[in-house]
């Protein structure tokens, strides 16, 4: 047959350099990050006004958090319904910090995470004790009885917690920072930019140590790890503390940017959401939850501008997410590395084209159809006129019904008739020499 | 007399009121190769999880150079010297091969816990992994999520993260179970090799494996050691044919 050796096969060569590095050097994998941190430094000056700062300062919490609660799910298999906890107790903890006055103003800003960071890391220590003794259900359950717990808490032990109102503080009593007092959002985006680049970096290199690969390991298969010579529970006892240590930065951080903290930072509905926009962002890769925090930011902020219904919209992507890509946003964009490598993603384009946009266009109908109901149900008596993709009509008239009705049928027709052509073309992008001339190794 | 690699003093496990194993009186010598045979349900592998913890015993003693290993946690069992494969095979799956034997390194090499260091940088690791893969022959599948290997590919994985730890005392659980003639052996050879110098104890059905393999035979009935002994002495054993042997010599003709 053909050349086995082809440098498509999956299969890898250890004497080629390129694969040594892999495993020996992380000189490679700082391009990434380098990238990143620049598109951070410039970020602000690209999106220049106060409320795109705004988004980007909660972005950029969310993934901070996003990622942490990642090294539960996605790196040591742990389920957990009531993570919101830990980045909740970080951030009254420093608002705490803050309300010290005396004490406050001998200590910059930029150090005040670090508080969050130990609270939320003391808490996950206390938990995890007891809660880590076992993955899976046992686990998760743990969890969400802690999280109803601590957010009942919040309403009994209020010199803590504040009750309803929470607590606030001001942000611009620390001691300057190279005279930077952080009145403006621009300064905190940086401050907070700055501590998204560290706890990034420190999660990954995390998962690069022995404990961390080793989180894997019990993740996989928790009794073959302990015929290893590890103890399952520590292995996971240490990720649920650093985990809890990375939530208490991000909790910190919400506090110093909002410069209150409530009930809300802790309760389930908080954690269910983490749990949403790590698993919206794809739990098997390090990336995931940066991609899910933002997609999910984006949907939360801007498009709950455009309509009242941002969370239905939220939910259908988290099923579809759920039922179709369980893998998540990263998921899908890796599927296509191995097209790329080939050199045969060219290919995909114009099917992917043809394709999705009649499914851009029937998703976009059906959401007009979903408004247009919400408005007939919803509106004042009267009130007939609404605006749907700026187009104003009377929605109980016949016609924008029609139209809406037709558009999304036929869009998802032709979608339907495109869809051959774009099977045949991933399969022909994703075909190995090895897979038709080799009938596949061993 | 030098202490037994690995010894078993009348030791007992019942389920509720159902004795499975009944008193087993055992002692393997440093670098023998043993093996454990008998019919279905004499509770073979119930003996494997007693000797590893992966059970608690009912009565009796277990004895790893002569540490009694009771009340041992199985990651302790394993520090201590032992390492087991398991009857069905027991890797990680989603994550590379390589991956699979590197972690099955860290304990021995020191690493233990620890969160400050990179294993990608640390060249003893890298280098010891890749000797293993290069033992146990996967190394062209070094970077694949182990998942997707075959069969006897896992099987050999298996063998590969069991061995890697250097533990002296080896248990395999029914190495070649539901294997073609030629992956069997070839993993025979394998384990041949790779236990060259070390204490090996294996539960196997394939008597082919057994008589090439073991340099001594128990065979297990209901829970009861009927016979051990050298391969030839324990196959001209009346009691054994009867019992088993004879019936499994036969079907293999």
């Amino acid at each position: 047959m053909s050349n086995p050796m082809k440098e498509n096969q999956i299969t890898t060569d250890p004497s080629k350099p390129a694969q040594r590095m892999r495993a020996g050097s992380l000189r490679i994998a700082a391009l990434p990050w380098v990238i990143a941190g620049l598109a951070l430094l410039v970020m602000p000056f690209v999106f220049n006004d106060n409320s795109a700062i705004t988004i980007m300062n909660q972005m950029a919490i969310t993934i901070i958090f996003a990622l942490a609660y990642n090294m539960l799910l996605g790196q040591g298999g742990m389920l957990s319904f009531g993570h919101a906890v830990y980045a909740g107790v970080g951030g009254f903890a420093c608002m705490h910090v803050m309300a010290s006055t005396d004490f406050f103003e001998m200590l910059p800003l930029p150090v005040l995470p670090i508080f969050g960071g130990l609270f939320g890391m003391g808490l996950a220590m206390i938990v995890g004790s007891f809660s880590t003794r076992s993955a899976g259900t046992v686990f998760a359950m743990i969890s969400l009885g802690v999280g109803e717990l601590i957010a009942a808490c919040s309403v009994i032990i209020v010199a803590f917690f504040g009750g309803e109102e929470g607590i606030s503080g001001d942000r611009t009593y620390g001691l300057p920072f190279f005279g930077i007092e952080f009145l403006h959002q621009i300064e905190v985006y940086y401050l907070i930019a700055f501590w998204l680049m560290v706890s990034a970096l420190l999660m990954y290199l995390f998962s690069r140590t022995p404990i961390g690969r080793m989180a894997n390991a019990v993740r996989d298969n928790p009794e073959r790890a302990e015929f290893l010579g590890y103890s399952s529970r520590w292995v996971r006892y240490y990720s649920f503390i650093f985990s809890g240590f990375f939530a208490g930065i991000a909790g910190g951080l919400f506090a110093i940017n909002y410069e209150i903290v409530t009930e809300e930072n802790l309760n389930t509905a908080s954690s269910g959401v983490i749990l949403l926009v790590t698993f919206l962002g794809g739990v098997g890769f390090f990336f995931g939850p940066i991609i899910g925090a933002i997609a999910f930011t984006l949907l939360q902020t801007v498009l709950s501008l455009q309509t009242d219904l941002w969370a239905f919209y939220a939910g259908v992507l988290f099923l579809a997410t759920v039922m179709f890509f369980p893998g998540g946003l990263a998921g899908l964009l890796m599927m296509h590395v191995p097209a790329i490598k080939m050199g045969k993603a060219s290919k995909l384009v114009v099917p992917y084209i043809t394709t999705l946009i009649p499914a851009l266009i029937g998703i976009l109908g059906l959401s007009a159809l979903v408004e247009m109901t919400f408005h007939v149900r919803h509106s004042s008596v009267g009130d007939e006129e609404m605006t749907v993709f700026w187009t104003t009509f009377d929605s109980h008239d016949i016609l924008p019904w029609a139209v809406a009705i037709g558009v999304t049928v036929v869009a998802f027709a032709v979608m339907r008739m495109m869809l051959p052509t774009l099977r045949a073309a991933w399969a022909d992008a994703n075909a190995t020499k090895a897979n038709t001339s080799n009938g596949g190794a061993a | 007399m030098t202490t037994a690699a690995l010894e078993l003093k009348n030791l007992q496990k019942s389920f509720g009121k159902t004795e499975i194993i009944r008193g087993v009186n055992l002692a393997v010598g440093n670098s023998e190769r043993h093996a454990i045979i008998g019919p279905n349900g004499a509770g073979k592998s119930t003996l494997f999880n007693l000797i590893t913890g992966r059970f608690p015993q009912t009565a009796g003693e277990v004895l790893l150079h002569g540490q009694n290993l009771a009340g041992k946690a199985p990651f302790e069992i394993n520090r201590m010297g032992l390492s087991r494969s398991f009857q069905i095979t027991n890797i990680f799956p989603k994550m590379s091969v390589f991956e699979n034997v590197r972690c099955s390194l860290l304990w021995s090499m020191g690493y233990k816990y620890n969160f400050w260091s990179m294993v990608g940088r640390s060249r003893d690791l890298t280098e010891g992994a890749e000797q293993i893969l290069e033992q146990i022959n996967l190394t062209n599948r070094r970077d694949l999520p182990a998942g997707t290997l075959s069969y006897a590919e896992q099987r050999a994985l298996e063998i590969g993260i069991t061995i890697a730890g250097g533990a002296d005392v080896i248990m395999l659980d029914e190495p070649t179970a539901g294997m073609s003639h030629s992956e069997t052996d070839y993993i025979v050879e394998l384990i041949r090799t790779v236990t060259e110098g070390k204490t090996l104890i294996m539960v196997e059905h394939d008597m082919g494996v057994v008589f090439g393999l073991a340099d001594r035979i128990s065979v297990l009935v209901y829970g009861e050691l009927i016979a051990t002994g050298r391969p030839e002495d324990v196959r001209g054993d009346p009691k054994v044919q009867e019992a088993y042997l004879g019936a499994a010599l036969e079907a293999e003709h």
